[in-house]
């Protein structure tokens, strides 16, 4: 459950811009994935659909854990990163997004790209659930290009509102190459530690 | 409320597949390790698999055996033993790996175990602490995070034990924010 402060905080940055928004969620480490559950639940109660990129967990793992929490994950498509990095098969689901091994970053912003359009709704988000994660098999040049992109095609974004929500330990946000996608976005919310 | 009853409450009610940062003190280190070893064997019925890089086999195995704790549910991947040219005694429920820098062996050796092993089980990584000494920070949190991803992907229940602010608190963190829940003894 987020707190009513957090929820507020997220609500408005989603407001606020007609268009969409980018938005650092800054995370405690002991609730990190139930706070991220909490977020795609706000997020769709108001009405998004989303493309969940997972470096943290295999695919199975978030959809049964989500569907615990009552979120529809007919509504979300899911980029099933981590089982990639490990080296798994990763699971044959019309809502799981293959990506290879290698984890190239072209092949990650196509896959992101094709997937938006096959999302039937107006307002749409791109939801990464650790860059720190991802930054730990990938040159940080990479992660700065990855995040780069993305900030691009929400920002170009006229048609349809499109929200790119990046989030991160509070541990670790002192990073450099944190602050610096920190420095690009147009929000950054704390989570306290209790929620 | 004492530790065990307290490990017994946070480890309930967890999904399958659960994984979970068990943090102590150092004094406290080995007396919470065997109370959880005995807790998941003896209550819940899981067989165990140790990641020992804190102490040689031989060590924990008479350790195991004050505590009453039953070695036919516990397999020892040892990983102390043979770096240090120790006797390694021949015994079905251990295997000796080189060293704790060994990674990729220790690695598959746990996925082959966890897949062999029928029924509920678990792996006990023991400690991080002492893994963290003997490999590269980086690469560690990238080993986690591949044997965390696959023991989802398999359901196997894992338990990370780590010593109150020693660690790298990026590594650290790295770490916690993988876990289902970090339990502070």
């Amino acid at each position: 459950m987020l707190k009513d402060e957090t929820t507020k905080s997220i609500e408005q940055a989603i407001q606020m811009d007609k268009h969409g928004a980018i938005i650092m969620i800054e995370l405690p480490i002991n609730a990190y994935f139930e706070v991220n559950s909490s977020t795609i639940k706000l997020l769709m109660n108001q009405g998004f659909q989303g493309i969940y990129i997972s470096f943290q967990r295999p695919f199975k793992n978030v959809s049964s854990f989500f569907e615990s929490e009552g979120i529809d994950v007919n509504n979300l498509l899911f980029i099933d990163a981590a089982s990639a990095l490990s080296g798994r098969q990763q699971n044959v689901d019309a809502r799981c997004v293959h990506i290879s091994q290698e984890l190239d970053i072209d092949e990650l912003v196509k896959a992101i790209y094709q997937s938006l359009p096959k999302l039937k709704t107006q307002k749409k988000f791109i939801f990464i659930d650790s860059l720190t994660t991802m930054a730990l098999y990938k040159p940080l040049s990479e992660i700065m290009r990855f995040s780069e992109f993305l900030m691009e095609t929400v920002r170009k974004e006229n048609e349809e509102k499109v929200l790119l929500v990046f989030n991160v330990a509070k541990d670790l946000v002192q990073k450099k190459f944190i602050r610096n996608v920190a420095f690009h976005v147009d929000h950054v919310i704390s989570v306290e530690e209790n929620e | 409320m004492n530790d065990i009853e307290k490990i017994s409450k946070e480890l309930n009610n967890l999904p399958k597949g659960w994984i979970v940062m068990l943090e102590t003190s150092a004094e406290k280190m080995l007396e919470v390790s065997l109370s959880t070893i005995k807790y998941l064997s003896a209550e819940k019925k899981y067989i165990g698999i140790i990641v020992l890089a804190s102490r040689p086999q031989k060590n924990l195995v008479q350790l195991y055996q004050q505590n009453n704790i039953d070695i036919k549910k516990i397999l020892i991947l040892d990983c102390i033993s043979k770096s240090q040219s120790m006797n390694l005694e021949e015994a079905d429920n251990v295997l000796y790996l080189e060293s704790v820098s060994d990674l990729t062996n220790i690695s598959i050796a746990i996925t082959e175990s966890t897949q062999r092993i029928p029924g509920d089980k678990f792996v006990f990584i023991d400690t991080i602490n002492s893994m963290l000494i003997h490999n590269k920070p980086e690469v560690f949190a990238q080993f986690i995070h591949g044997i965390l991803t696959k023991m989802r992907i398999d359901e196997v229940n894992g338990l990370l034990v780590s010593l109150k602010g020693e660690a790298d608190k990026y590594i650290y963190a790295e770490i916690a924010q993988l876990c289902d829940r970090i339990v502070k003894i």
